[in-house]
C-alpha cells in the first residue's frame, strides 16, 4: 500500500512513508480532511462518554428524584432533570453507549455478513449469484423502515433483537457493494495464477479476495455507522426499538413525552442535539475515509 | 424500448412472489399471538379456537398463502382486517392520497432547495455561496427529521404560542386549509431530505461544467445562465433523478414517522395502528402493495433516464 503515501510524499518532497496504511489514513486526514478530523474527534469524545458513563456522572440512568422535577440547567443537572427527576446529562451518556453498542454490533454483523454474501456470489458466480441476487431484489423492494417496524414488532424490542435485525438488513444490502467489488478482483490474472498452482476455492477467496475487499468493507462500515445509529434512533422513536428503562436518544424524543417536552423544551433539544452530533460525526468521518482508502465509492 | 419495458416487467413478477413469501412467513412463523388478544382483551369470539375457525387460521400455511395471493391476482382482493374486518384494499385507498400529497410536496420541497442551492454552489465554487450552501447540507444531513419535527411541535408552541394543525382536512373539502396542514410536514421531511441532493446536484454540475460542449458554449459568447440552465443542467441531473429514486423508500418509511408526529391519517399512520395491534393481513398488504410500487417506481424512473440522456440504448 506505499502507494497510496506517495501523493504525500510528492508533497513534502520526500520518500515515500513508511507507514501501514491503516497509520498512514489517519496521519492523512490530519492533513487534508478537516471535516473528518473534527468528524473523528466527535466520535472519540463519544466512544470514551459512553464507555465512562459511570465514572462520569454520579447519577444512575434510571435513578429518579422526585424533589428534582423538570429543573433547567444546574450546577448539578448540567443539562437540567425530567418528570422523574432524571439527570438528562446522565441519560444521553448512556444513551451514547446504546447507540453506540447496536450501531457498532449491527455493523460488525452486517460487514461480516455482507462479506460472506458478497464474495460467495461473486466467486462462485451461475446459479448460486442469480438466487442470491433476486433475494436481494426482493429485500430492495421493501421499505427499510416498514419492514424492519413489521420484523421486530413479532420479535419483541430488546437491544439484541434490534442489532441483529439492524445488522441482517444491513448485510444483504450491501453484499451487492462487496459482490461487485469481488467481482472485478476475481477477473484478475494473479487470480487465475494462483488457481493454476493448485490453490482451493478457500485459499483463493481467503487469502486472495479478501484482503482487497477489506478497503472497501472498512468504507461501507463506516458510512453505514451513522445510518444505522439513525435507524435504531427511529425505531426507538416508535417505541419498537430498545425498551424503557434504558435511555436511547430516539426513545426520549417520543411522542409519549410530548406532554412533559412543552413544559420542559431541553427534554426534545438536547437528544436531538446529541443525535445530530453523532450522525454528523460518524457521516464526516465515514465520507473522509472513503476519499482516503477507496474513491471509487466516491458519491456512491 | 418496448420489449426492454416487458422484459422489466417480467423480472419484477419473481421479485414480488418473494417479496410475498417473505412478509407472509414474518407474519405467520413468529411469535406474538393477535387472537388471543382479540378473545381475552376484546371479546371478539367465545372461544380462542372459534376465532381461529372464522378467521381461516386453522387451516395450513401455505392454503393461507395461497389463498391471500390468490385472492389479490385474481379478485384484487388483499384481504380483511382482523379487528374492523373492513377490506384492505379499501382502507389503502382511503388514506394513500394523504401519503401521496405528503410524499409529493416533501420530494418537491427538497428538490427545489436542493436543486436551487446546488446549482449556487457549483456555478459559484468556493466562493462565500458555495460554503453557506455546503454547510446547509451538511447540516441537513446531519439533524433526524423526527427530531426537527419534534422541536418544531414542542419549541414554537412555548415561544410563540403557535401549533400545527392537528385536525386534518382533505384537499378536496378545503384545498386551502389541507395545504395550511400539510405544509408545515413537508417542509420539515423535505429540507432534512434537501441535503443528500444538494451535494449530488453540486458534483454533478461541476463536473459536467468541465466538459468539452461547455467550454464549446462559452466560446460560443454565450451567457452564463444559457449555459448552465440549458446546456449543464440536464445532463447534471442524471445522478439527481437516480438519487430522488433511490430514496423513494426513505420517503415512505419516513411517511410512517411524520404522519404520526402531525397526526395526518395516511398509509403510514394505518401501518403503524396495524402493527401495534397484530393486524397482520394487513401489515402484509401494505408491505406488498408499497414493495409493487417502489418496484414500478425504479422502473418509470430506468425510463426517465432515456429522456433525460438519448445516449443510453436498451437491449
Amino acid at each position: 500500500m506505499a502507494a497510496v503515501g506517495a501523493g504525500v510524499a510528492v508533497e513534502v518532497g520526500a520518500l515515500p512513508p513508511a507507514r501501514p496504511w491503516y497509520t498512514d489514513v489517519w496521519v492523512r486526514m490530519l492533513r487534508r480532511k478537516p471535516l473528518g478530523t473534527i468528524g473523528a474527534a466527535i466520535v472519540l469524545v463519544m466512544l470514551l462518554g459512553a464507555v465512562f458513563a459511570d465514572v462520569l456522572t454520579p447519577y444512575g440512568f434510571a435513578q429518579t428524584n422526585l424533589r428534582e422535577r423538570f429543573v433547567t440547567t444546574s450546577t448539578e443537572h448540567w443539562l437540567g432533570t425530567d418528570q422523574l427527576g432524571r439527570d438528562l446529562l446522565t441519560r444521553i451518556l448512556y444513551g451514547a453507549r446504546i447507540s453506540l453498542y447496536v450501531g457498532f454490533g449491527a455493523v460488525t454483523l452486517g460487514s461480516l455478513l455482507a462479506t460472506a454474501l458478497g464474495i460467495s456470489s461473486a466467486y462462485w458466480g451461475g446459479r448460486v449469484d442469480l438466487l442470491l441476487q433476486r433475494v436481494v431484489d426482493a429485500w430492495m423492494a421493501f421499505p427499510g423502515l416498514l419492514i424492519l417496524m413489521s420484523i421486530l414488532s413479532l420479535l419483541g424490542p430488546s437491544v439484541f433483537n434490534i442489532t441483529l435485525v439492524l445488522g441482517i438488513a444491513f448485510g444483504i444490502q450491501n453484499s451487492r457493494i462487496v459482490r461487485g467489488v469481488a467481482l472485478s478482483i476475481k477477473e484478475n490474472t494473479y487470480i487465475e495464477g494462483t488457481r493454476a498452482l493448485g490453490s482451493g476455492h478457500a485459499r483463493v477467496t481467503l487469502v486472495h479476495i479478501l484482503p482487497n475487499v477489506f478497503p472497501t468493507i472498512i468504507v461501507v462500515a463506516t458510512t453505514g455507522l451513522s445510518t444505522v445509529i439513525l435507524t435504531e434512533a427511529s425505531l426507538s422513536f416508535l417505541g419498537l426499538g430498545v425498551p424503557p428503562p434504558y435511555p436511547t436518544w430516539g426513545g426520549m424524543l417520543s411522542l409519549a413525552g410530548l406532554d412533559h417536552m412543552y413544559r420542559a423544551p431541553w427534554l426534545a433539544i438536547w437528544p436531538a442535539v446529541a443525535l445530530s452530533l453523532a450522525v454528523f460525526g460518524f457521516n464526516m468521518l465515514g465520507d473522509a475515509l472513503r476519499d482516503l482508502l477507496d474513491p471509487r465509492l466516491k458519491g456512491g | 424500448m418496448k420489449q426492454y419495458v416487458l422484459r422489466r416487467l417480467a423480472l419484477a413478477v419473481p421479485t414480488l412472489v418473494l417479496v410475498s413469501v417473505i412478509v407472509f412467513s414474518l407474519m405467520r412463523f413468529m411469535p406474538g399471538d393477535v387472537v388471543t388478544r382479540m378473545v381475552e382483551g376484546h371479546a371478539y369470539a367465545p372461544t380462542v379456537d372459534a376465532l381461529r375457525t372464522e378467521l381461516g387460521l386453522d387451516r395450513p400455511a401455505y392454503v393461507q398463502y395461497l389463498d391471500w395471493v390468490s385472492g389479490i391476482v385474481l379478485r384484487g382482493d388483499f384481504g380483511s382486517s382482523y379487528w374492523t374486518r373492513q377490506p384492505i384494499l379499501d382502507e389503502f385507498v382511503r388514506r394513500f392520497p394523504v401519503t401521496l400529497e405528503l410524499a409529493a410536496l416533501t420530494i418537491l420541497v427538497s428538490v427545489v432547495i436542493g436543486i436551487l442551492v446546488g446549482i449556487v454552489s457549483a456555478v459559484r465554487q468556493d466562493t462565500i455561496s458555495d460554503y453557506v450552501g455546503r454547510v446547509f447540507a451538511i447540516l441537513a444531513l446531519s439533524i433526524p427529521y423526527f427530531g426537527l419535527a419534534v422541536l418544531v411541535v414542542v419549541l414554537p408552541a412555548i415561544y410563540f404560542k403557535w401549533t400545527p394543525v392537528w385536525t386534518y382536512v382533505s384537499f378536496t373539502t378545503s384545498p386551502l386549509e389541507n395545504l395550511k396542514i400539510m405544509i408545515v410536514p413537508a417542509l420539515v421531511f423535505g429540507v432534512t431530505r434537501a441535503g443528500p441532493i444538494m451535494r449530488i446536484m453540486r458534483s454533478a454540475l461541476l463536473e459536467v461544467m468541465r466538459q468539452d460542449y461547455i467550454r464549446t458554449a462559452w466560446s460560443k459568447g454565450l451567457p452564463e445562465r444559457a449555459i448552465v440552465l440549458r446546456h449543464a443542467l440536464k445532463n447534471a441531473m442524471i445522478p439527481v433523478v437516480t438519487l430522488i429514486g433511490l430514496q423513494t423508500p426513505l420517503y415512505i418509511g419516513g411517511s410512517v414517522i411524520i404522519e404520526a408526529i402531525f397526526r395526518l391519517p395516511g398509509v403510514g399512520l394505518f401501518f403503524f395502528e396495524s402493527l401495534t395491534r397484530l393486524d397482520y393481513p394487513v401489515v402484509q398488504s401494505v408491505n406488498l402493495i408499497i414493495a409493487a410500487m417502489v418496484v414500478g417506481l425504479n422502473l418509470a424512473i430506468d425510463l426517465t433516464y432515456a429522456f433525460l440522456d438519448p445516449r443510453i440504448r436498451y437491449r
